[in-house]
């Protein structure tokens, strides 16, 4: 027997800025979090087809250790940028994010030790990458994996956060926390959808490690243009089916949302799937003129409006699942003007400073001050 | 009871401190490490020292290895945990000081990049350029320190920011500065401790001998001046906060002997490190590391013990509960609950029935919405094992739990709820360990009647009222005992039978002369 509202009270404290900051917040960090992690997925995901593929000679191979090599940077990127959404997560949604994480605690709490493996199999991997060892493969595939599940508790988490009315149940089924959100018919469909762009993004990482090579070796370049580009055309392809499904698994009231209930969620939708055959257009052109700059400027440029567009058509539907339990005037607001400005502050001055760090060292197209090996 | 609550078998106290002192163990080394790294460095340039160049490299991978990697992700772990065992505290914290986290944040980033450019610089960078990344990233490192320090020492000692709820009031709290000097103390120090490992495998014995000397450097002043530190650190802290720690309540003061002990070791270890320095073996460096790890989580152990009842000082208690009902509580302050009772506040309890047949089952719903943030049934702090220790039957219980708040003085916050379901509480906890009525009054020497009855609040010293006020006259004694509550209205009232009364009586007695403690005052009862 639960009380008839099952949603947590708010705290005391106020919100530290109006709603649409941390909203905006949310948003735009989320973004950035996706796309790190679509690297880091996707490129490996990728990376093993190349070398799977190359056991009959070929550049996947190489390709494999070069993707290896980002790999303990990918993923602390992915973690770093996902820690921001995680506070902005928490400031609006703690009521559901809290309590979902307590009902799946455990799973929920591994993804700990599941991040602290599949990290320490990328050092493994990349540190290896030069001697040709059978475990290096191995190694990477199941760090992989492990990124992968622990993509899926993540939507497991998520979309429980949205079905208040589940928690009950699974909560007093067991109060240690042994539990999942696998009985949420959308649950499967979103993750494929997301596994699917971590796949095509994955595609334009590879797109990205061409370019690289596209002064110094070519052969080799085209060879990952190639493949990088093609994964992404035929994982966006994909995504009209996958997306597609998602979409009918949703609840009748939200689906109607994006089929016009809501007129921007509907345009957003049309937007998105527009910018996805776009890019899809953009990467075949690309391919078949070998043309590296449209392939990695063009593309992901479009591409860059979807992603956009189905990051806020993913905070409507969170916000359309909440309607009955929370709407964004519960909040008393109250500006930490005292705080607020130096973090402005502080962060684009952390902006400015990280730039200068990247370009110095001659990344994201700095020229590296003048080298000199060490002993 | 907000929230649900996480029923961790063997005890979320305990993995909250598991993942905390990790995290700590190694946070602390990615901020006095990042020193460590620079100048070293500028030291082996400026000695044209090759060899130890070669080896900082080698270290350099070591120490990303450990922070950006483990210290990197127990971070988010703490926030994980946190949040699954304590998430009111944590929505309070995250509404009040969100912009102190998203700060911390732009450090970290900035941190971890910096880290990584660092490493895989090492061979591609000119020397200049590649201390500018060291120094970036010890700089961000310790701003990150500098803003986490205060929301947690905030935690500890929340100053005058329950009054106002002003940020910088809390942040800039009574221990921000002694604490934050404690732990840069600990930084550097761990900073060495950690060389020393990647120095013990060095295979050139004169490059090893300099490596640890240098490290003895990092360790001995930065323990040196840990208990002035400390001192500081402690005199900052309201009497009354410490008090438990100093009280009969065994976990501050056992980990704060701990602290103590291991500190001391470590220091004596790092000075035995350079009567050989050349020969340092492996399990040596793994030794040190592992007695400051042991001190490093004694020392958080009693930060959390002290902070007890809190988790935020005077706010919030570590059940979720507030202290005082504030405007937005959601009915979840201590008042509120006594008013409208457990259950139907709470709004994660399947089983409300109090009129019902399965009693205990509603007394296990109530104890873990109250107990379970800090008590298991019979695992980490056990409460089979207490009940068994005490010999309380469930009349004993029900009289005990009115009285929480002033238990080893005063650690835990008081039972919220009303009278008939502290009673259910009694009954499932007599479950747990079921002892008798007649059991619960067997023992019939004073001690053991002290120990079962009185230990929990009374303390034998002279100025302990029990032995402060009680007269002498044991026949008097022994009637005045019978009713408790007329004696001091926040006593229990314990049903304590004749011989036990005046064993009692004779034990205190027997104390008093032991000790010296005096008789008690006149009219004294
Ligand atoms: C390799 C590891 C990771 C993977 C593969 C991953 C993947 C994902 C995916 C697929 C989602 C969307 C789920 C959904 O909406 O159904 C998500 C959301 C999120 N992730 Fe990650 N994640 C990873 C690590 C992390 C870490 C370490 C953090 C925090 C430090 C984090 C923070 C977040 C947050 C806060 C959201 C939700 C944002 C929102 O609801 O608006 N992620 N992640």
């Amino acid at each position: 027997m639960m009380q008839s509202n099952p949603i947590p009270a708010l705290d005391p404290n106020p919100l530290p800025a109006p709603y649409w900051v941390f909203k905006l917040l949310l948003i735009v960090t989320f973004v950035l979090h996706i796309v790190a992690m679509n690297f880091l997925l996707g490129g490996g995901v990728l990376a093993l087809t190349a070398k799977w593929r190359a056991k009959n000679g070929g550049f996947g191979g190489r390709l494999f250790s070069d993707v290896a090599k980002k790999m303990p940077v990918l993923l602390p990127a992915t973690i770093t940028l996902g820690i921001a959404p995680l506070l902005f997560v928490q400031v609006l949604y703690g009521q559901f994010f809290y309590t979902s994480s307590i009902v799946m605690a455990w799973p929920w709490f591994l993804v700990l030790a599941m991040l602290t493996a599949a990290y320490y199999g990328f050092y493994y991997v990349s540190f290896r990458s030069g001697q040709h060892g059978g475990k290096a493969g191995g190694v990477m595939l199941v760090s992989v994996i492990l990124v992968f599940l622990i993509g899926f508790l993540f939507s497991n988490n998520l979309t429980l956060s949205q079905t208040p009315a589940r928690w009950a149940t699974k909560y007093f089924a067991d109060p240690g926390g042994w539990n999942l959100n696998l009985t949420e018919p959308a649950l499967i469909p979103r993750f494929l959808h997301f596994f699917t762009a971590a796949v095509a993004v994955g595609g334009i990482f590879l797109v990205f490690v061409a370019l690289a090579n596209w002064k110094r070796d070519r052969e080799y370049a085209r060879q990952v243009l190639q493949f990088g580009g093609k994964a992404f055309m035929y994982a966006t392809m994909a995504q009209f089916v996958v997306g597609l499904v998602f979409l009918v698994s949703l609840p009748r009231g939200l689906r109607m949302l994006f089929m016009g209930d809501s007129p921007l969620a509907a345009t957003l939708l049309l937007v998105g799937i527009t910018g996805g055959i776009a890019a899809i257009f953009v990467m075949s052109g690309a391919l078949r003129n070998e043309n590296i700059r449209a392939a990695a400027l063009y593309a992901p440029g479009v591409l860059a409006v979807t992603i956009a567009c189905m990051a806020v058509m993913r905070d409507l539907l969170r916000d359309a699942y909440l309607s009955p339990y929370f709407h964004a005037g519960q909040f008393a607001v109250a500006t930490q003007w005292s705080v607020l400005p130096l973090f402005l502050a502080l962060f684009v001055a952390g902006v400015i400073l990280w730039l200068v760090m990247m370009r110095r060292y001659g990344l994201l197209g700095g020229k590296k001050e003048i080298e000199r090996p060490q002993p | 009871m907000n929230y649900p609550v996480w029923d961790v078998a063997f005890g979320a106290g305990l993995l909250i401190a598991l993942v905390a002192i990790l995290h700590v163990f190694v946070s602390h080394f990615a901020v006095g490490g990042g020193l460590f790294l620079v100048v070293t460095e500028h030291r082996a340039r400026r000695k044209n020292d090759a060899a130890l160049l070669g080896w900082l490299k080698k270290h350099t991978r070591f120490f990303v290895l450990v922070t950006v990697v483990f210290g990197a992700i127990s971070g988010v772990g703490i926030w994980f945990t946190i949040a699954l065992i304590s998430p009111t505290a944590t929505s309070n914290l995250i509404h009040a000081y969100v912009w102190g986290w998203a700060i911390e944040w732009v450090f970290f980033f900035l941190e971890i990049t910096a880290a990584l450019l660092y490493l895989y610089g090492w061979d591609k960078l000119e020397p200049r350029l590649h201390l500018w990344y060291g120094w970036i990233y010890f700089g961000a490192a310790y701003l990150s320190l500098v803003i986490i320090n205060g929301i947690i020492a905030f935690m500890l000692t929340s100053g005058s920011w329950t009054k106002n709820h002003e940020f910088w009031k809390g942040f800039f709290n009574p221990t921000y500065f002694p604490s934050l000097a404690f732990r840069t103390a600990i930084a550097l120090a761990l900073a060495g401790i950690y060389a020393l490992i990647t120095a013990s495998v060095e295979k050139d014995a004169g490059l090893k001998a300099r490596i640890v000397r240098w490290c003895a450097w990092w360790i001995v002043p930065s323990l040196a001046v840990l208990p002035p530190l400390g001192w500081w650190y402690i005199r900052r802290i309201p009497a009354d906060v410490w008090a438990s720690a100093r009280g009969p309540m065994p976990t501050a003061t056992h980990y704060a002997g701990f602290a103590v002990v291991l500190l001391a070791v470590t220091f004596v270890l790092a000075l035995l490190s350079l009567l050989k320095p050349g020969r340092m073996h492996l399990s040596f460096s793994l030794l040190v590391a592992l007695v400051a790890l042991g001190a490093m989580g004694s020392f958080e152990f009693v930060r959390e013990a002290i902070r007890k009842p809190f988790v935020i000082s005077n706010y919030l208690y570590a059940n979720s509960l507030y202290s005082t009902q504030i405007p937005g509580d959601g009915g979840f302050s201590v008042d509120e609950v006594n008013a409208a009772g457990v259950l139907p506040s709470a709004k994660w309890a399947s089983n409300r029935d109090l009129a019902g047949s399965n009693l205990a089952g509603v007394g296990h719903e109530i104890f873990r919405v109250e107990c379970e943030s800090c008590h298991t049934a019979n695992a980490y702090r056990g409460l089979k094992h207490y009940i068994a220790l005490r010999q309380w039957d469930e009349s004993k219980i029900q009289a005990m739990a009115g009285g929480l708040e002033f238990m080893h003085n005063g650690v835990m916050p008081p039972f919220a709820g009303t009278d008939a379901e502290r009673g259910v509480l009694a009954v499932y906890l007599n479950t747990i360990e079921p002892i008798s009525a007649e059991a619960a009054v067997a023992a019939t020497d004073g001690q053991t009647v002290f120990d079962q009855n009185c230990s929990m609040c009374h303390r034998v010293n002279a100025s302990d009222p029990l032995f402060k006020n009680l007269t002498s006259d044991p026949a008097a004694a022994g009637e005045a005992l019978k009713d408790l509550t007329a004696l001091f209205p926040l006593m229990p009232d314990l049903k304590l039978t004749g011989p036990q009364r005046t064993a009692l009586a004779e034990w205190i007695n027997a104390q008093r002369s032991a000790k010296g403690f005096g008789n008690p005052a006149q009219g004294g009862k």
